[in-house]
C-alpha cells in the first residue's frame, strides 16, 4: 500500500537521540508510519532497533527528539500511548498453564477491557488462523509460530491503531513466515500502522511498504514500494543491507 | 474488577500458588485445632484438680473439724485451689501457658516454696515452643509469602513475559498481584482463626486485633519480598535472599537478642527462690524461737504478746517461721520480678526492630498469655495467700478452736481479672516497618523497566 503524506502518521519519530552511558545508540532517527502502512526497520545487531522500540513503548525517555504514538508522547503518558498500541515481542512468551483463549482474555483484562471479551477473542483467533482445536489448549505446548498467532490475535482483539513487532519472523520456518506475513496484510487492511524491526530482509521485502536501513544509530536510507504495487529490487536491497554505512 | 478477577484466575491456575495457600490454610487450621485441644486439656486439668481438691478438702474438714480442732492442723492440711483458666484467645497464642503453672494448690505455709513447682517440671518445653496459630504466623507464614512473591518480577522476566506485560496500558499490575496474594494469605491464615474464635466463643474484638497484627506482620514480609524481588535479576537469587532474611529475622537475630537480654539482665530462677525460702525455714528450727518471733513482729506487730506457748512446738511458731522465710527472700523475689519485667520490656523494645518478636509479643499480650499474665496470676495467688494467713492467724495466736463451721469460712480463691490488651507501641512499630518496606519496595518495583530484552 502506498504511503500517503496526507494521512497523519500513527507513529512519528523525529530527531531521536539516546545514549546508554557514554555510548550513543540513537543518533537522530526520523521515521513516520501512517495508518495502513507496514514499515520494516532493518538493521544488524546493536544498530538501535530495540532502543527505538523501547522509546515507542515508553520504556525509556529519549535524550532528545520527539516520539509520538497517535500524537501521544509515550515517555510522558505511557499508559495513554500503550492503550493505542500492541506489541509483539521477538519471542512470544505467554502463561504456559493457560490456554490461548485464557491468555488473550487475561491480557485483554490487563488492557482494561471490562466485559464482552469473549466476543472479540474467537474472531481474532479465527482471523490469525489458529486451529480451533488449539484454542482451549495450554500454550505451553505451542510452537513459536502458534504463539505468535496468539499474540497477533491479542493485538487484533484489542483493535489498536498501532502494532509494534520485534523480530517477528525470527525462528519461523518459511511456511510460518508466509502465514505471518498474511496476518500482517490482514492487519494492514484494517488500517493498522505496523512497525516491524527485523533483520529478515526477505520477509521485509515480501510485506513492507517502506524499508528503513538502520546502522549505527541512524536511518541511513529509506526505500518505498512502488506506487503501483511494484515490490523492491531484492538484489539491490541485499547489497545495501550487506554494506551498512555505504550510501546507495 | 476485571483486572482483579484476571489476576485471581492466574493464581488459581498456578499449582505453586494453590499448594502454598492450601498448605498455609492446613497449617493454620491444624494450629487452631491444636490450640483448642491444648486449652481444653488445661480446662480438663483444672476441673479434675478442682474435683479432687473438693474431696481432699472435705476429708480434711471431716478429720480436723472438731469442736476443739486445732487451726494449725487445719491450715497445714488444707490445700486451697487457685487456678488460671485459659483466657478465651489462648488457643491462638498459648504463650507462657505451656511452661508456667496454671493450677496451684496453696496452703498457709511459705508462699515462695509453692509458687514455682512447675518451673522444674516441664521447662524443656520452652525450647521448641508450642505449635499454635502465633507460631504459624510468625515462623511459617513468611515462608509462604516468600513462595508466593519472590518471583513476582523475576518470574516474568525469566518467563519472557515482562516486556509484553509492561507494554499493556493501565497501572498497578504489581500492586494488584501483591494485594491479591496478601488477601489470600490473610484468608488462609485468618479463616481458621475466626472459626476457632466462634468455636471457643472468644470475643471477636480480640480476634480482630490479632488479625490486625497479622496483617501488619505479613505486610512487612510482602514489603521485604517486593524489595528483594525488585533488586535482583533471577528468581533463585530472590528466593535465596528472602530465605536468608527469614533466617536472620526470625531465627538468628531474635536468638541473639534473647541471649543479649538474658546476659544483660540476670534473673534467678523461681526454684532458687524456693530453695532460699526453704533454707530460711530450716534455719528457723535451729535458732531461738524468740529471734523468729522478733523478726515476725517487725511486720505483724498486732500479734506481739501472743507468742508464748508451752512445750517445744506450737503451730504459731511454725507459721511464723514460714512467714519469716517468705520475708527473708522478699528482696530476692522483688529483684526476680523486676528482672523478669525488665526482660519483657527489653524484648518488647527488640520488637521495634524485629517484627517477628513484635508480632509474637502483641499476640501473647492480646491473648493474655505472656509473662505479664503469669505474674498477674502469681500476684493473685499471693493476695489469696495473704488472705489465708490473715484468716488463720487469729485462730493460731488467740488459741481459738477451729471447728467444722470454720472450715466453711476459709476464704476461696478469686481468679484474676483478665488483663489482655492491645499494645499500641509494638503495633505502631510493626505498622511503621511494614509501611516503610512496602513503600520502598513499591517504589522500586514501579521502576522496573521493560527496556531489557526479556
Amino acid at each position: 500500500m502506498p504511503h500517503s503524506s496526507a494521512i497523519a502518521p500513527a507513529i512519528e519519530i523525529r530527531g531521536l537521540h539516546h545514549r546508554y552511558g557514554a555510548r550513543e545508540v540513537l543518533r537522530g532517527i526520523d521515521l513516520q508510519v501512517a495508518p495502513g502502512q507496514i514499515y520494516a526497520l532493518l538493521g544488524g545487531n546493536g544498530a538501535g532497533k530495540s532502543t527505538t522500540l523501547n522509546a515507542l513503548l515508553g520504556f525509556l525517555a529519549p535524550a532528545s527528539g520527539t516520539v509520538r504514538v497517535c500524537g501521544i508522547d509515550p515517555a510522558a503518558a505511557p499508559a495513554e500511548a500503550r492503550a493505542r498500541l500492541a506489541y509483539v515481542p521477538e519471542s512470544v512468551a505467554l502463561y504456559d498453564h493457560l490456554s490461548a483463549r485464557e491468555n488473550i482474555d487475561y491480557f485483554l483484562a490487563l488492557a482494561g477491557a471490562e466485559r464482552g471479551r469473549s466476543s472479540v477473542i474467537d474472531p481474532a483467533l479465527e482471523a490469525v488462523g489458529l486451529p480451533g482445536h488449539a484454542w482451549d489448549k495450554r500454550v505451553g505446548g505451542f510452537s513459536k509460530g502458534m504463539r505468535q498467532k496468539v499474540a497477533i490475535a491479542l493485538a487484533l482483539a484489542r483493535h489498536v491503531p498501532v502494532l509494534l513487532l520485534d523480530e517477528p519472523t525470527s525462528g519461523l520456518d518459511p511456511k510460518a513466515t508466509l502465514e505471518f506475513n498474511a496476518l500482517l496484510a490482514t492487519a494492514r487492511a484494517r488500517d493498522v500502522a505496523i512497525l516491524m524491526v527485523t533483520h529478515d530482509l526477505l520477509s521485509a521485502v515480501d510485506i513492507a511498504d517502506r524499508i528503513g536501513f538502520l546502522a549505527e544509530g541512524r536511518i541511513e536510507e529509506e526505500r518505498t514500494a512502488g506506487p503501483t504495487g511494484e515490490r523492491f529490487d531484492l538484489n539491490a536491497l541485499h547489497a545495501r543491507y550487506a554494506n551498512p554505512g555505504v550510501a546507495a | 474488577m476485571s483486572r482483579w478477577f484476571a489476576e485471581l484466575r492466574l493464581i488459581r491456575r498456578s499449582y505453586l500458588s494453590l499448594w502454598s495457600l492450601a498448605l498455609l490454610f492446613a497449617l493454620s487450621a491444624l494450629a487452631v485445632v491444636s490450640g483448642l485441644q491444648h486449652v481444653a486439656r488445661q480446662h480438663a486439668t483444672i476441673e479434675r484438680v478442682a474435683k479432687a481438691q473438693a474431696q481432699d478438702f472435705a476429708a480434711v474438714a471431716a478429720t480436723h473439724g472438731k469442736p476443739d480442732g486445732d487451726a494449725g492442723d487445719a491450715a497445714y492440711y488444707s490445700f486451697l485451689l487457685t487456678r488460671d483458666a485459659p483466657p478465651p484467645l489462648a488457643f491462638a497464642a498459648i504463650g507462657q501457658r505451656d511452661i508456667q503453672p496454671y493450677v496451684l494448690r496453696v496452703r498457709a505455709l511459705g508462699l515462695q516454696q509453692q509458687l514455682y513447682d512447675a518451673e522444674a517440671i516441664n521447662a524443656e518445653l520452652a525450647l521448641p515452643g508450642v505449635f499454635d496459630w502465633a507460631f504459624v504466623l510468625v515462623y511459617l507464614a513468611p515462608l509462604i509469602v516468600i513462595a508466593l512473591a519472590h518471583d513476582l518480577v523475576t518470574g516474568e522476566r525469566e518467563g519472557g513475559r515482562l516486556r509484553l506485560l509492561l507494554s499493556m496500558p493501565g497501572h498497578g499490575l504489581w500492586w494488584r498481584r501483591i494485594g491479591l496474594r496478601y488477601a489470600l494469605v490473610m484468608m488462609a491464615l485468618g479463616l481458621p482463626l475466626v472459626a476457632g474464635t466462634v468455636l471457643s466463643t472468644a470475643p471477636l474484638a480480640g480476634t480482630g486485633a490479632m488479625l490486625l497484627a497479622a496483617a501488619l506482620y505479613l505486610g512487612f514480609w510482602f514489603g521485604v519480598a517486593l524489595l528483594v524481588g525488585s533488586a535482583v535479576q533471577a528468581s533463585a537469587t530472590a528466593a535465596a535472599g528472602l530465605i536468608g532474611c527469614w533466617i536472620l529475622l526470625t531465627l538468628v537475630l531474635p536468638t541473639l537478642a534473647n541471649a543479649a537480654i538474658t546476659r544483660a539482665i540476670p534473673a534467678a530462677k523461681g526454684v532458687d527462690l524456693t530453695l532460699a525460702q526453704r533454707e530460711a525455714v530450716h534455719r528457723g528450727w535451729d535458732i531461738a524461737k524468740g529471734d523468729t518471733f522478733e523478726r515476725f513482729f517487725l511486720n505483724h506487730p498486732e500479734w506481739r504478746g501472743r507468742e508464748a506457748f508451752e512445750g517445744r512446738f506450737h503451730w504459731k511458731w511454725y507459721y511464723a517461721i514460714h512467714q519469716v522465710g517468705d520475708e527473708t527472700v522478699a528482696t530476692d523475689v522483688a529483684a526476680y520480678r523486676t528482672s523478669l519485667l525488665a526482660r519483657e520490656q527489653w524484648s518488647a523494645r527488640a520488637g521495634y526492630l524485629l517484627p517477628g518478636v513484635a508480632a509474637q509479643s502483641v499476640l501473647h499480650r492480646i491473648a493474655d498469655t505472656d509473662q505479664a499474665a503469669q505474674l498477674h496470676y502469681q500476684d493473685s495467688v499471693a493476695t489469696f495467700h495473704t488472705t489465708l494467713r490473715r484468716f488463720f492467724y487469729p485462730y493460731l495466736f488467740a488459741d481459738r478452736p477451729f471447728t467444722r463451721a470454720d472450715f466453711e469460712r476459709i476464704p476461696a480463691y478469686v481468679p484474676r481479672a483478665p488483663t489482655g490488651s492491645l499494645p499500641l507501641a509494638p503495633l505502631l512499630a510493626l505498622l511503621a516497618t511494614a509501611a516503610l518496606l512496602l513503600a520502598i519496595g513499591g517504589y522500586r518495583i514501579a521502576r522496573v523497566s521493560g527496556a531489557g530484552r526479556a
